[in-house]
């Protein structure tokens, strides 16, 4: 089966007005089909670029980028994204920011409405279908955002740092409803992000990344069950990975040494 | 589109608060005025007390309201022939860069020139009808509906873009979807202020000539030192002005339940 998601020998430069800036330098790696994959590295590392190259929004300077097994030469629609800030319409209600995807892909919305009730019911919001997205909070409006980017069912789904903006408990509340979509859905995820215990408690393989250029410093397998709970995050195994990890940033100058 | 129905109807509209507050002070005023005036033994030729305004806004009435309409109608027309032109002028900036970055300079430049400056002008150009009336209401209205329009256009965010992109829908579904109602709120704010700048518009062209109109009647009642007259014309003037933005109000109230200043 041909990967959701493969990078070769990717090279990104952007041109800015202070000269050429490298981006990512010789970027390779794939995402199986059905496969959870975190990017894990401190701001710089050209995670963004990852994704808009992934999306088909930029093209690499050099490189081939598939998804698929088909060249993205185009924006990608076959994709679900969930940004940091959530991007909700502020305009539309609940159940019409999800229903944006289908209408403005010429779908039947009456067949997608029963899935974005069932998602939305899934994170918890139902009873929360004709809100409008000041009327919750932040967590709610993230979960409004992870529906919209399920809702036509995409093969690959991006995730850019989604819970960044969200408090410690939240954020850790979100992590578990991910990961339990994911595991209902087993879709083939890009999931970026800069906290190393995220990471490693939601990915099966960790992409740790370096920066200025974003070079891959090392791919890590998470061997964990497949099924993860907050408690994992007390193992020996865990905790190892996320030390391993932690030196590795360390040995590339991201972290301090003490 | 299902379930969109009723979705409006459905929200709770907050309840309209009546400004008490300034109702209080402005009442506070009227009363000062009319106490300054009563023993203060102001004349009347230089600041006729209030009850008297209002007696001759009674007694004038009729003449008042025909006035009224005449300039009413230059307003409107102006007002609403400058939203119809700025807003779909914006969009189309707002999609061409290159249109954009032609014409933007010169839409500033051309505001440089001080409307009521050109007024007399267009009586020359165009008599003294409706139309130069119409046209400086217009020309006044343009400008902060067409700027605040495109900043509207301009505001989606980039994430929101992306999203747009991902859906592979054409440029026009984008625009209808997405542009159009993230740019309203902008939109409205530059035609309220328009609203206000509608009346001054109108006003100026029938201060430059005039045969009726409430600033025809405004120069005859100063030239008869008819103070009296005058403030109560500026008195109708200003609930004029009152009226059309609390109708931009309301429109907005209607259109955008979700808008930022209106949870407060």
């Amino acid at each position: 089966m041909e990967p959701a998601l493969d990078f070769s020998a990717v090279n990104k430069t952007f041109t800015t007005s202070s000269g050429p800036v490298k981006a990512l330098d010789d970027v390779s790696f794939s995402i199986a089909e059905g496969e959870f994959l975190a990017v894990l590295g401190p701001s710089g590392c050209g995670k963004s670029t990852l994704l808009s190259l992934a999306a088909g929004l930029e093209r690499p300077t050099s490189g081939g980028v598939k998804t698929a097994g088909r060249v993205i030469d185009r924006a990608v629609t076959d994709i679900g994204i969930v940004f940091q800030t959530d991007a909700l319409l502020d305009w539309r209600s609940v159940l019409q920011n999800v229903m944006i995807q289908p209408q403005m892909r010429g779908l039947r919305t009456s067949e997608y409405e029963g899935k974005a009730r069932e998602l939305l019911e899934l994170v918890g919001l139902a009873g929360f279908e004709e809100k409008y997205p000041y009327e919750l909070s932040g967590g709610m409006r993230q979960r409004v955002s992870i529906c919209r980017a399920l809702v036509h069912n995409p093969s690959l789904l991006l995730m850019d740092e989604p819970f960044g903006a969200l408090d410690a408990l939240t954020r850790e509340q979100m992590v578990m409803e991910l990961h339990h979509i994911w595991l209902r859905t087993h879709k083939s995820v890009m999931f970026v992000t800069h906290d190393i215990q995220e990471a490693v408690l939601l990915a099966q393989r960790v992409l740790v990344m370096t920066p200025r250029p974003g070079r891959i410093a090392e791919i890590i397998e998470v061997d964990l069950p497949l099924q993860r709970t907050p408690d994992i995050m007390e193992s020996e195994k865990f905790t190892q990975k996320v030390a391993h990890i932690r030196h590795l940033f360390e040995a590339h100058g991201v972290l301090k040494k003490y | 589109m299902t379930g969109s129905s009723g979705q409006a109807e459905k929200k709770g509209r907050s309840k309209v608060r009546l400004p008490f507050d300034s109702l209080i002070l402005c009442l506070a005023v009227v009363l000062a005025w009319q106490a300054v005036t009563y023993f203060g033994d102001v004349p009347a030729y230089l600041l006729p007390p209030p009850s008297a305004i209002a007696e001759r806004i009674y007694s004038d009435f009729g003449l008042l309201l025909s006035h009224s309409l005449v300039t009413a109608k230059e307003v409107l027309i102006g007002f609403l022939l400058s939203i119809v032109i700025s807003v779909p002028l914006a969009a189309i900036l707002a999609q061409f860069p290159l249109v954009e970055r032609m014409l933007y300079p010169l839409l500033v430049a051309s505001q440089t020139v001080p409307k009521v400056a050109i007024a007399p002008l267009l009586v020359v150009w165009f008599g003294f009808g409706l139309f130069p009336k119409i046209l400086i209401a217009f020309l006044i209205c343009f400008f902060p509906i067409l700027v605040d329009s495109l900043v509207g256009f301009r505001s989606m965010p980039k994430e929101i873009a992306w999203l747009a992109r991902s859906t592979g829908a054409s440029r026009w579904k984008v625009f209808l979807h997405f542009q159009v109602p993230a740019a309203l709120p902008n939109i409205f704010a530059g035609v309220k202020v328009a609203s206000t700048l509608a009346i001054v518009g109108a006003i100026v062209g029938e201060f430059v000539a005039a045969d009726s109109g409430l600033g025809y009647q405004l120069i005859v009642a100063n030239g008869s030192l008819d103070v009296t007259l005058s403030f109560s014309i500026l008195i109708v003037l200003s609930v004029m002005g009152m009226l059309l933005f609390a109708l931009v109000d309301l429109a907005e109230r209607l259109a955008l339940p979700w808008h930022v200043s209106q949870r407060s």
